[in-house]
């Protein structure tokens, strides 16, 4: 507790002085506001592509969460200093709950349980814990400063990690329990955990596997099985991985233009508009198109790190480590798969898949980050 | 020393921020890679495959699983169905092919209007459906001029067939297209309910919906849709840069959906439907040792076929704006007032409440007064003195009027509960409906209005608020049947087992039971019994008539005009029943709409089931 008593202090000695809305909004990173409404624009523009004219409904609603989430981000990013930090676990408890919730009364879909009816809002909370996590995670850390950290400072945190990783493997939502599990890896990684600790996990996780194994659904075994070996069944799950391979491959260097994805447009790739999205992009814009958006997303990390590394305090960098890796990975992840590197598991693109609750997670955690930008220590310095 | 403390941990966490932005700089470039990989190196390969030969996946139906009786009668099959589509790239001018088309089969200018407008939605290697249901015939004749029809193809699909037609058909239902509403359920895992969940062998996550598939809309063709519904195949297609069929590459087989094993007797469901013959109402026929549906009956009925088939104009519209609701099973959506067979609840409270004995006597002189108001019994001269078994075999209104005054609405209400009325049964079909139990409260919320002391006699001889649905009524004369085990109706037998689940076990003294069996019994085989003309030959059975006088009232209202003799304003017949008396097998609750007298109508028709199915069980034995 005095530990925690001595950062305020630390803090306060250092600026207590809080900034006005003024300086907040000239703070705001908006080059990186900037990099996000391109992706989306974009994202915008394949999903026009990949649902047609017929369901330009889906275009509208898509566009619709975007301007929503960009107001919930510039909100989200004026909050007050340590607002966030106060409420940290509050906020986590909050979500967990909701997650108890969603295991014992949630709305099923399609023989999961992941959404949660609040009044007339769908709400998956398991999208809200992947900004939950990290939050408690930096309070924690920003607690408790161990340096290095060794594996028993770290017994608590995995405890908090667990509880809802646990709630959202039993919906069953595999991708989401990957995300969560990654970037509380990263989060505990750039807190400083000691070099034998990593050394050990990378022993020890993979050991486990076999046993994890066994708490897997079939699908879900056959999915990872069919991603070595995706030949072996082509019409079963190794289905999405061949079409999409052959929409990206057939796109070549520029292309084949707007609207004349050929792959894409005979239904042979299924889920197109939600997470094979990215296939339809290399398909009609080639490989000029698609690396162009992972420059964008590689712009948006880099400044997530220019972020984090200028973080007034510990729990400020530790967040914005979090959230970038959230968004870095879930970009990473969602590619992999849709190229035949990764199992399919069922992550979305950010701001590129169609769907409201992971557009308003990513921009949710972008608002937070802007929050960490606009009370960092430099200010000016950054990229 | 805080400051360098941070300073510390901010270069270590730089260090480490670094090496992530690394690890994520090394990822993207393994991105990049094997996105140059695929759309540069291999890009030509890949053009080809997408273009000169694109793979065409077409589903295969799965057949949807059998459903049989619980003697393994089949109740309903697949049989197969020829359909004729026509692919518009190859028939060069689909209005045309359609126009000679028209020459050998039956289209209207109304399909051929929808037929267009599907071909303009799809691309044009697509087939498109031209007509279901052909006929051997018309299969035929369309083969031999093939050449006629370029485009052309005869699918072969499976249909579902209800080989007895009408025969138990609100229990097995209809199918019809798929809806949103229809998807959402289906996919709710919760659908099935907990004690189903175990009959679906395959991952729901595999199991696809289309939009035009059939699925079941009621019944148990809906309630098991999960476990019927097989999962469906996939033909892998090479499709040339025309669109034609190439060849085929694989196939994965589709897999049949499960079979299922219903608690129905055929036998004794054909009885039933035929002890009822055309008369508007409900009959419910249960294993009171297991709760077991073993016949259940709605009228009027319909065909389910005829969804398979499809209506021609009009049909549809008369079925449901048919007055008589023949889409509704009113065996569990059907809630009515169950007029006296609820008297054995109220004597069974009044015993157990200590408010009566075997030998208190009431004296019935034709009605009481209550309030200023006059309750009358059925009987204008009375019945004069009677005792509990009877007040029960002569139906008597004054004796349970007395009764209940002094039992109370409170305590009625409690075990009226304990026997099922006022809650849903738990039966594994849609739509039930849970009748209704009037409490106080009820009353306070739903009429804003105290509770009188003179409702809680109506109630008594289940007239007023009170309302059941006959498979409750056919559960609380199980219940009595098998001494307090109040049983959830079953329709499945899971691997062709009985499954019991018991909801509920009601204490009963066993001479209060004993007692209140005997007036049944004197119902049927007392001298003064009042379905006396009714009890079955060749078994001892123990019943309760009731006559429900719903309208009676609406009568009064819309004036004096209208004669007794409309049918619409007769009163709705009840008799329940169960026999052997010795060793209950059967329970039933029979209830004919605007039937009249309980005794007259509805006795009858439970009479000429007993017999029937006791005759053949009989000649069974003997044999």
């Amino acid at each position: 507790m005095a530990r925690a008593d001595d950062n305020k202090n630390f803090l306060s000695s250092e600026d207590a002085v809080a900034l006005r809305l003024r300086e907040r909004l000239a703070r705001f990173p908006w080059g990186l506001l900037l990099l996000l409404t391109l992706a989306a624009c974009i994202g915008l523009t394949v999903l026009f592509s990949a649902v047609g004219r017929r369901n330009i409904g889906m275009l509208f609603s898509q566009t619709v969460r975007f301007g929503f989430s960009l107001v919930l981000m510039v909100i989200l990013a004026l909050a007050n200093e340590k607002v966030y930090r106060r409420y940290a676990y509050l906020i986590y408890g909050l979500i967990l709950l909701m997650l108890v919730a969603v295991a014992i009364m949630g709305d099923v879909g399609m023989g999961a349980r992941r959404w949660l009816e609040i009044g007339f809002v769908r709400l998956q909370p398991s999208e809200l814990m992947k900004a939950a996590i990290v939050l408690a995670l930096a309070r924690y850390f920003h607690d408790q400063s161990a340096s290095p950290l060794r594996l028993r400072d770290v017994l608590i945190p995995l405890c908090l990690i667990l509880a809802p990783l646990a709630l959202i493997v039993h919906q069953p939502d595999l991708g989401t329990a990957v995300i969560v599990a990654v970037i509380s890896g990263a989060v505990i990684f750039v807190a400083g955990l000691s070099w034998h600790a990593i050394l050990a996990t990378v022993i020890i996780v993979p050991a486990s596997f076999p046993l994890l194994w066994n708490f897997l659904h079939d699908y879900q075994k056959r999915r990872i099985f069919t991603l070595f070996f995706p030949e072996d069944d082509p019409l079963g799950a190794g289905y999405h991985i061949i079409q999409s391979k052959i929409a990206v491959g057939s796109g070549g260097l520029t292309g084949k233009g707007f609207m004349g994805g050929s792959q894409s447009h005979l239904d042979f790739l299924p889920e197109r508009h939600t997470d094979f999205i990215f296939s339809v992009l290399a398909e009609e814009w080639g490989f000029l198109g698609a690396v162009i958006l992972i420059v964008i997303y590689g712009l948006i990390t880099l400044r997530g790190i220019t972020i984090a590394v200028m973080a007034r305090d510990r729990f400020g960098l530790l967040l914005a480590s979090g959230l970038l890796s959230l968004f870095l990975f879930q970009v990473i992840i969602n590619i992999g798969m849709v190229i035949g590197l990764l199992p399919v598991v069922g992550i979305p693109l950010p701001l590129v898949s169609y769907g409201g609750s992971s557009m308003i997670t990513v921009m949710l955690a972008m608002g937070l980050l802007a929050h960490v930008s606009i009370h960092s220590k430099q200010h000016g310095r950054a990229v | 020393m805080l400051e360098d403390d941070h300073e510390l941990f901010r270069v270590d966490a730089r260090r480490r921020l670094l090496l992530i932005g690394g690890l994520g700089g090394v990822l993207f470039s393994v991105l990049g890679i094997r996105l140059f990989h695929l759309q540069l190196l291999k890009g030509g390969e890949y053009r080809d495959l997408a273009e000169n030969n694109r793979i065409s996946l077409q589903p295969v139906p799965a057949p949807r699983g059998h459903i049989f009786d619980r003697n393994g009668s089949i109740l309903v099959e697949n049989r197969p169905d020829y359909r004729l589509a026509v692919i518009p790239e190859l028939s060069g001018g689909l209005p045309k092919t359609l126009e000679r088309l028209r020459a050998y089969i039956e289209i209207t200018d109304k399909d051929i209007e929808g037929i267009l407008k599907q071909a303009r939605k799809q691309r044009s290697f697509l087939p498109v459906k031209i007509r279901s249901h052909l006929t051997w015939r018309e299969v035929s004749r369309i083969e031999v001029r093939s050449h006629l029809f370029p485009g052309a193809i005869i699918q072969i699909q499976s249909r579902r067939h209800y080989p007895f037609g009408s025969l138990g058909a609100h229990v097995l239902g209809y199918l019809g297209e798929i809806t949103e509403t229809d998807k959402r359920d289906f996919t709710d895992t919760t659908f099935l309910g907990m004690e189903d969940a175990h009959l679906v062998k395959r991952d729901l996550n595999d199991v696809r919906f289309r939009s035009g598939d059939l699925v079941g809309k009621t019944g148990v063709e809906r309630r098991f849709e999960t476990v019927l519904r097989g999962q469906e195949g996939v033909r892998k297609m090479e499709v040339n840069a025309l669109g034609r069929q190439v060849r085929e590459l694989g196939h994965s087989s589709p897999m049949p959906g499960d079979d299922l094993y219903l608690t129905l007797d055929i036998d004794l469901q054909r009885d039933t439907e035929a002890a009822l013959g055309e008369k508007l109402g409900a009959v419910v026929v249960m294993d009171p040792r297991t709760g077991e549906i073993l016949a259940m009956v709605s009228r009027p009925a319909y065909d389910p076929n005829a969804f398979i088939r499809g209506f021609g104009p009009g049909q549809w519209r008369s079925l449901i704006t048919n007055p008589g609701r023949p889409l509704t099973n009113k065996a569990i959506q059907g809630q009515y007032p169950p007029g006296s067979t609820f008297k054995m609840v109220v004597a069974l409270a009044g015993l157990a409440e200590g408010k009566i004995g075997a030998n208190d006597r009431v004296v019935c002189n034709g009605h009481i007064e209550r309030e200023k108001v006059r309750f009358h019994c059925w009987k204008k001269s009375g019945h004069g003195s009677v005792d509990l078994v009877q007040a029960i075999a002569q139906s008597c209104d004054v004796y349970f009027y007395r009764l209940a005054d002094k039992i109370g609405i409170d305590a009625l209400e409690r075990y009226a509960r304990k026997f099922g009325f006022g809650e849903l049964s738990g039966i594994r079909l849609v739509g039930e409906r849970p009748g209704l139990m009037p409490s106080r409260e009820w009353k306070r919320a739903r009429q804003r209005a105290p509770w009188y002391p003179g409702e809680t006699l109506i109630t008594a001889i289940g007239q007023g608020y009170v309302m059941a649905t006959p498979v409750q009524l056919a559960s609380m004369v199980a219940t009595i049947a098998n001494g307090g085990i109040l049983y959830q109706p079953a329709m499945v037998r899971p691997g062709n087992k009985s499954t019991a689940v018991v909801r509920r076990r009601i204490r009963i003294d066993p001479q209060h039971l004993a007692l209140v069996k005997h007036g049944m019994e004197e119902v049927l085989n007392g001298s003064r019994g009042t379905a006396r003309q009714a009890a079955p030959k060749g078994v001892r059975a123990a019943g309760k008539t009731g006559t429900s006088q719903v309208v009676r009232q609406k009568r009064e209202e819309s004036g004096k005009a209208i004669p007794s003799s409309d049918p619409r304003f007769q009163d709705h017949a009840l008799f329940v029943c169960y026999a052997p008396v010795e060793s209950p097998e059967l329970a039933i609750a029979v209830i004919i709409e605007h039937g009249g007298h309980g005794s007259s109508a509805a006795a009858p028709v439970a009479r000429d089931i007993l017999e029937r199915h006791f005759a053949r069980k009989n000649a069974g034995l003997e044999t």
